[in-house]
């Protein structure tokens, strides 16, 4: 997974700015959106995680961790008491990649409505449409994970109005454990484009 | 002390002192068990399973429960095994010692007041629950005895954990006047229902036919089942398995010295 | 002031003011004795169908073991009551799982599943004596041994229940299984053939159906291979 952050001013923080976020140690997700509520999801996940790695000893599997975060997407207007209900949907769409302990690498997209499709490669936020034709061109099955980097970093690379840097990007994978990329790996991929 | 006959209740103070500070006394043998026997036109046959248990354990798997009490009287025991033996032994000896000294055959309802009044003695403290059966110049007598003391005389009667289903087997099968081998069945399907249904009770069926011609024991008059399935892999141990460490041959002859005896003096 | 004191402080009746039965317990023990043994490529379970109370046979033929697919079964002794609770709450556990992942449940899930129900009720537990066995992912035999309330450990074999004081001595002197705490670790699968497992398990049960008053009637045997789920029977005595 590759994300811009965008740096709105040169006043900010760029390593402030989380675009992807670890639910467990086989899962990740990116955003796109309003990050602020992207939190919440990220939150229930990482508790859905945990509870299915105490109930079963066992990873959660990818699908059914998306259709528990797609579910609370759709939790809003319920009926609750006070501060627990949700007024509004979620104003944010994720990837949510990971590691299953019989399929492998999977990639789930969800969107506000709560409907998730699976995706072998997938673009999502302003400039998805030039990406995702991007993706559509160049992406392979039997890519390496270097080829990957170079393709996730590139496809990010062609719908970016700023030059690539270790500071506007983040990059991460689960292969089969999630890393975050440091600005050093970060830059390592960037000479590779 | 020893002479004097009777429990030896010695250590009672020290053993109720080591309760109270938590040890706990020794399990015994409980003869969970099924015996019965009935009356019939010229006898009396008696009935026992052969299986004795230690908590939910199997003791032994064949075991004797019809005791001997006199030439012409049998006695089948349930509840603690230690009590049923040695209770049926001390009246059988003292039995034993009353023919020698009146020179008649022993009674029934004899043998059935020593049982008792030493049961009754020992409040229920001596766990023997008896069916006494035997034929005397009287006839067949049948009797049980409870552990407390008291008895009764039936033409059919049943005792042991196995009680219950044997005397479900008499309620409905007793006949006045049945003939040896109509009995034999009857004790021996009373017996059966309790070896199989009653979990106190299991392995063989014995049996007691007593008349007056005199006693027919049959130990294992019914064997039930062998072994249910042979290993395909048994453990065999080749001969040589177990090494011999050391060898050491003693010559007794060498410390012992046989010394010809002396002719007792039989006469002052 | 001090005099005046009791040398022990006087402690109340215990309930005092509340009437109680003394004599009756939520708990009765049903018996039977459940058994697993785990090979390279095989697991074999077999458990006893007698189930008693006391002195009596309640039936003959009650299975003691719940297959929730080809690779993962549990079997259980003690209280057949809360053995046939545990059963229901573990076989709908299972249908959620499958309905929410799209898979079975696999063994070691089951195996921490188990301990998880069994501890929730710590301070009331179930009476029961589980065993939980199948095949790994790997495709390896696999035995979970419990206690009443949850704690639980992967062995090579296990043995539950009335039996078990008879059976697992058998069994650890002719398996030879180290425990999978040994360090360095020890092969603790049985080397033994199939076959000769499952004439192991049933030499056992004919031993231990001579001695316990609540193992006999019949043995209901399954046999795990990765082709699937094989059963056989044993006869032991009825007495």
């Amino acid at each position: 997974m590759a994300v811009e952050k965008r740096v709105t001013s040169p006043l900010l923080e760029p390593s402030s700015i989380e675009k992807v976020a670890e639910v467990d140690d086989h899962v990740g997700v990116a955003m796109s959106g309003l990050t602020a509520d992207a939190r919440t999801l990220i939150d229930h996940g990482r508790v859905e995680s945990q509870q299915h790695r105490f109930t079963y000893n066992e990873p959660m599997p990818l699908e059914s961790l998306t259709q528990s975060l797609c579910d609370l997407a759709l939790r809003f207007g319920e009926d609750e008491e006070g501060e627990a209900g949700m007024s509004r949907p979620f104003g944010v769409a994720l990837l949510v990649a990971g590691w299953d302990a019989e399929g492998g690498p999977v990639l789930f997209h969800t969107d506000p409505s709560g409907t998730y499709v699976k995706y072998e490669a997938k673009a999502i936020g302003s400039g998805s449409e030039g990406a995702q034709t991007a993706l559509q061109e160049s992406y392979r099955k039997d890519m390496t994970l270097k080829e990957a980097e170079v393709l996730a970093l590139s496809t990010l690379k062609q719908v970016m109005e700023e030059k690539v840097t270790a500071t506007n990007v983040d990059i991460a994978r689960v292969a089969p454990k999630w890393h975050l990329y440091t600005p050093e790996e970060v830059e390592e991929v960037i000479a590779r484009l | 002390m020893a002479d004097q006959g009777g429990f030896s209740f010695d250590l009672c103070k020290r053993n109720e002192f080591m309760e109270a500070r938590g040890m706990k006394g020794p399990g015994f043998t409980k003869t969970g068990t099924t015996i019965a026997g009935v009356i019939f036109k010229d006898g009396v046959v008696l009935g026992a399973d052969t299986r004795s248990t230690a908590g939910t354990t199997v003791a032994d798997k064949n075991c004797e429960k019809i005791h001997y009490i006199a030439p012409n009287i049998y006695c089948c025991g349930a509840g603690t095994a230690a009590d049923t033996e040695n209770v049926t032994g001390m009246v059988a000896s003292q039995l034993e010692l009353h023919r020698y000294a009146t020179g008649t055959q022993s009674r029934v309802i004899t043998s059935m007041t020593l049982l008792k009044s030493h049961l009754f003695k020992y409040q229920g403290h001596v766990s023997a629950a008896l069916v006494l059966g035997g034929v005397d110049f009287r006839g067949p007598h049948l009797f049980t005895v409870y552990p407390h003391g008291s008895t009764d005389s039936l033409p059919f009667c049943t005792m042991g954990s196995g009680s219950l289903n044997a005397m479900a087997v008499f309620e409905s099968g007793y006949k006045d006047d049945m003939t040896k081998e109509e009995a034999m069945d009857l004790v021996a399907r009373a017996i059966r229902s309790g070896i199989f249904n009653d979990l106190g009770s299991g392995s063989n069926v014995d049996l007691c036919v007593i008349t007056k011609e005199g006693v027919d024991y049959k130990r294992n008059h019914e064997f039930l089942q062998g072994k249910p399935y042979e290993r395909q892999f048994p453990q065999k141990f080749a001969t040589g398995s177990v090494p011999v460490v050391r060898e050491r041959v003693f010559d007794v002859r060498r410390a012992v010295t046989v010394v010809e005896g002396e002719p007792m003096e039989m006469e002052g | 002031m001090a005099a005046s004191l009791p040398m022990r402080a006087t402690v109340p009746a215990a309930g005092s003011g509340v009437k109680q039965h003394a004599s009756w317990s939520p708990y009765d023990d049903n018996g039977g004795t459940v058994v697993a043994v785990a090979g390279d490529d095989y697991c074999v379970v077999a458990a006893s169908t007698r189930m008693s109370t006391g002195y009596s046979i309640l039936t003959r033929n009650k299975s003691k073991i719940l297959t929730f697919n080809p690779k993962c079964l549990i079997a259980s002794a003690g209280m057949q009551a809360d053995m046939e609770t545990l059963h229901k709450v573990l076989h709908s556990r299972h249908v959620t799982y499958q309905f929410n992942h799209r898979r079975p449940m696999g063994c070691q899930a089951m195996a921490q599943l188990l301990s998880n129900t069994l501890y929730h009720k710590r301070f009331f537990p179930y009476y029961t004596f589980n065993l939980c066995a199948g095949l790994d992912e790997q495709g390896r035999g696999a035995v979970y041994t419990y206690d009443a309330i949850g704690s639980y450990e992967r062995v090579g074999y296990g043995c539950q229940g009335s039996g078990k004081e008879l059976i697992q001595p058998v069994l650890d002197n002719q398996l030879k299984a180290a425990s999978p705490l040994v360090l360095p670790a020890q092969q603790w699968l049985s080397s033994l053939p199939l076959e000769q497992a499952v004439d192991l398990v049933k030499g056992a049960f004919v031993s231990a159906g001579e001695r316990d008053i609540y193992t006999g009637d019949d043995v209901e045997i399954l046999i795990l291979t990765k082709d699937g789920i094989r059963t056989d029977k044993l006869e032991l005595k009825r007495d």
